[in-house]
């Protein structure tokens, strides 16, 4: 039947007109975009808290970081002159005039205390984030597929049981005996029996979701194993993950501490190394202020580095992106 | 239940020997060995030649390898009756190098030689060190032979020897018959108080078995545990001992010695272990001793370095549980109220810092504020001087335990058991204390045989910061002083307490609930 168009009294543009097909345009979504990272970001700055505990994160790592580069420490430029040792703030500007260098005293050396904890700072600092990365990306993947094949499973949670039962304490000082006590041994020490840790903690994670009803499907059209441990199960333990890194770089650091107090730590000047020259200061009032302000520090850093972690290991688990 | 505790407890076994296997290949294949000396006074006294005979010997007596010298094997070769005393006498006299020595003396040397490096020995001649043409001072010339022991044998010997038992036929040359003799009054209290003891002849301890008044009460000598002798820490005592062992005063009391004499004294009488040769021409023995049991350990007051480690240990444990449980529960009950973001605030806080930043903050608090004692002192013990350890140790574990009491009652708290209970009618009070409890304690029973077997492992910063005489800080020592055979044996210890842990912690979920099982059988 034909219809003369005419008839309607209608312009052009409100008739209807064939459109052509179009394959591409037809896959479109219109619904709004979402992007994960894009929604943790939302979720983590939507507290006033964590944009603070950023900045503060920010101070640090300037001041671990830059600070060094634009002043010029030298641990023993005050060495020969006695009246410069273990002064408090107070009497260290009254003796060198008000610069920053003063706020916080100084050391037995006659050595600025500032000074000496940022330069610290960045050695531990380092340290705690070399360690984490080299241990969080073998113990992910390895407990990945640790989790994943029951014939890994078998012969690692052996080895995992032993390995778990040598004193870490030992591991690290045999290392630091046979090697020097440098940054690298300690890098090499602590990630050598370390990962195990994490990923005998992710491979918990992993059997926990492994065979739930989207994995099975997944095996039934065929992904082979490695693929759906990484593409299936390593996004979901995202938020997993970053909480584990939140609370291991921390770790690092205190641990650097623990260790340089009982005197197995580096031979670099860091901050446990600090702690560790200053603590027979501890003992004779007025100095203990030498003590507490390297204490004070990692402290700070090591909350900061926490809380970070943490509120972005709350963010980055989409449940939360509602 | 009882096979499967069998079977776990032999799979712990193996994984024990395992980790003193790598511990050894640690310490004794990849250490310097001449790193034992640097903290051994006797060793830096010695001079010249005598140093390296005093190595050997050192390194023979700790397991390093098999060490001859010369006159050892010339001395052998008098006591199967091959040479006679003059010519051993002769044959031992070496020159100051090689080609000075008299004749016997260099075909003896050649006869040594031949004989040890068939045997797969290296045989080593240090020629003498001269000063002003005399031999200085430790410079006489050695010939030794030695034979490295390998880390496979070494763990063999070590593991072997673990347990010792004394038997009448452990000492060689024994005066008197051999054998065993039960009294049910024992001679060390003067021979008329009831006291039942077996003593023997020819065994390595005197007595084997004895009461006393320490707890508890009955004592035995015939197994001992030998987990190695210590060189530095302890020097030349064995690795139990230095941990049992009292560290007080010594202390006196009226003993009655085997001849009779009576005499105001700190031996230990139950502690005589047999000294070859120790009576004869020795007035001070002859007056007390009949026999040749005569080294006796000195009576000490105060405790043992495990026994400080656990005491404070265990007290923390306690208070962990009592506080901690509770606190979880409430922040549970509380959740997203203040009380509970007070006590995750607190959390984060005790994982964040540092542990010496707090321990030392506490120390400083209760120090300053609370006039505490802040420093062990073991000659003048006061309870007070235990408060603060404890608490450095109790705080941090009590923040462990809230955070888990208050995650595991959380997940209890949305599953389907306590809806229904809710829609029953039950109080929140009766869900929480009869529902969710039970199940949220069942996985933090878990851990509490490691904390108690943990506490027998001490804590290093602790007790540094706090001058206690405990366990914590013998491995720490041990490392520092190169001294291997404590790290081997204080490892050992603790591999044994985590497997036993381990198991003792799952026999006790299943007994507290019933619905875990072991056995295949149950199920």
């Amino acid at each position: 039947m034909e219809y003369n168009l005419d008839q309607f009294g209608m312009s052009k543009e409100e008739l209807f007109a064939p459109v052509d097909h179009n394959d591409l345009e037809s896959e479109k979504i219109t619904a709004p975009r979402y992007s994960y990272w894009h929604s943790v970001f939302r979720v983590f700055f939507k507290k006033k808290i964590n944009i603070f505990i950023l900045a503060l994160l920010g101070v640090i790592v300037l001041l671990a970081y830059l600070y060094p580069l634009f002043v010029d420490y030298d641990r023993y430029m005050n060495v020969l002159d006695a009246s410069t040792k273990h002064l408090t703030p107070a009497k260290a500007i009254e003796r060198f005039g008000f610069s920053i260098h003063w706020i916080m005293g100084t050391g037995g050396a006659g050595q600025s205390t500032w000074d000496s904890i940022w330069y610290g700072s960045r050695i531990s600092i380092s340290l705690a984030f070399v360690c984490a990365l080299i241990n969080m990306t073998i113990g992910v993947l390895f407990g990945a597929i640790w989790g994943f094949s029951k014939k890994v499973d078998v012969v690692m949670i052996e080895i995992y049981n032993i390995v778990a039962n040598v004193p870490y304490l030992l591991v690290i000082s045999v290392m630091v005996m046979i090697f020097s006590a440098s940054f690298w041994t300690l890098v090499f020490a602590m990630t050598v029996t370390g990962w195990l840790a994490i990923a005998y903690f992710m491979r918990t994670q992993v059997l926990i979701i492994r065979d739930r009803e989207y994995n099975l499907a997944s095996k039934c059209l065929g992904t082979s194993s490695f693929k759906i441990a990484m593409k299936n199960i390593l996004p979901f333990l995202t938020s997993i993950i970053m909480t584990v890194v939140a609370t291991e770089i921390p770790s690092y650091i205190s641990y650097e501490v623990f260790l340089s107090y009982i005197g197995m730590g580096m031979s670099d000047a860091s901050l446990g190394r600090l702690i560790f020259e200053a603590e027979s200061a501890m003992l004779t009032p007025g100095w203990q202020f030498e003590f507490w302000c390297p204490v004070a520090v990692a402290s700070i850093i090591t909350v900061v580095l926490y809380v970070a972690g943490q509120n972005l290991g709350d963010a980055s688990d989409p449940r939360t992106h509602m | 239940m009882t096979k499967y505790l069998l079977k776990r407890l032999l799979h712990g076994v193996i994984s024990i020997i395992f980790v003193v296997a790598i511990v050894m290949l640690l310490i004794y294949s990849l250490m310097d060995r001449d790193k034992i000396f640097s903290s051994d006074s006797a060793y830096s006294h010695q001079k010249n030649n005598a140093k390296i005979a005093y190595m050997y010997q050192k390194w023979e007596e700790y397991g390093y390898l098999d060490y001859v010298p010369y006159s050892d094997y010339m001395k052998s070769l008098m006591k199967s009756g091959d040479i006679d005393e003059a010519t051993y006498k002769e044959s031992v006299k070496l020159g100051k190098t090689a080609k000075q020595d008299k004749k016997i003396a260099k075909e003896n040397a050649a006869k040594f030689k031949k004989y040890y490096e068939s045997k797969g020995y290296t045989v080593e001649r240090v020629d003498a060190i001269t000063q002003r043409n005399r031999i200085a001072d430790g410079g006489a010339s050695l010939l030794f032979a030695y034979k490295n022991t390998p880390v496979t044998t070494r763990l063999f010997r070590y593991l072997t020897g673990i347990f010792k038992f004394d038997s009448v036929n452990t000492i060689e040359d024994i005066e008197g018959k051999r054998g065993l003799t039960f009294t049910w009054k024992d001679p060390a209290y003067g021979g008329d108080k009831f006291a039942p003891a077996l003593m023997g002849n020819g065994t390595n301890h005197k007595y084997l078995i004895y009461v006393d008044n320490k707890f508890p009460f009955v004592h035995q000598n015939m197994l001992s545990l030998n987990l190695g002798l210590s060189y530095t820490v302890n020097q030349g005592v064995e690795i139990t001992t230095t941990m049992t062992q009292s560290q007080g005063m010594t202390k006196s009391v009226m003993t009655t010695y085997p001849t009779g004499l009576q005499e105001e004294s700190a031996d230990d009488l139950h502690s005589a272990v047999y000294s070859a040769g120790s009576l004869v021409d020795n007035p001070i023995n002859e007056a007390r001793f009949t026999d040749n049991y005569t080294r006796v350990q000195l009576r000490r007051g105060g405790k043992s370095k495990l026994g400080y480690s656990f005491i404070i240990g265990i007290f923390d444990v306690i208070f962990a549980y009592l506080i901690g449980l509770p606190l979880g529960v409430l922040m549970a009950r509380k959740k997203d109220k203040f009380i509970d973001k007070l006590g995750t605030v607190y959390i984060m806080f005790i994982i964040a810092i540092p542990s010496l930043a707090y321990i030392f903050l506490f120390k400083a608090i209760g120090g300053s504020l609370f006039h505490l004692p802040t420093q062990f002192d073991t000659k003048d013990e006061i309870w007070p001087m235990y408060i603060l350890p404890i608490i450095s140790l109790c705080l941090p574990a009590i923040a462990g335990l809230m955070k888990w009491m208050r995650r595991f009652m959380i997940d209890q708290m949305s599953a389907d058991y306590v809806k229904f209970a809710r829609s029953g009618g039950l109080s929140e009070k009766e869900i929480f204390s009869k529902h969710i409890m039970k199940n949220a304690a069942v996985p933090m029973c878990h851990d509490i045989p490691a904390s108690v077997l943990g506490a027998l492992t001490g804590a290093i910063i602790t007790e540094r910061v706090y001058g206690v005489p405990g366990v914590g800080d013998v491995l720490t020592q041990a490392i520092g002083k190169y001294d291997n055979g404590v790290i081997v044996g204080v490892t050992l210890f603790y591999a044994v307490l985590s497997v036993l842990a381990l198991v003792l912690g799952d026999t006790l979920m299943s007994v507290v609930d019933p619905r875990i099982s072991f056995s295949t059988k149950d199920r």
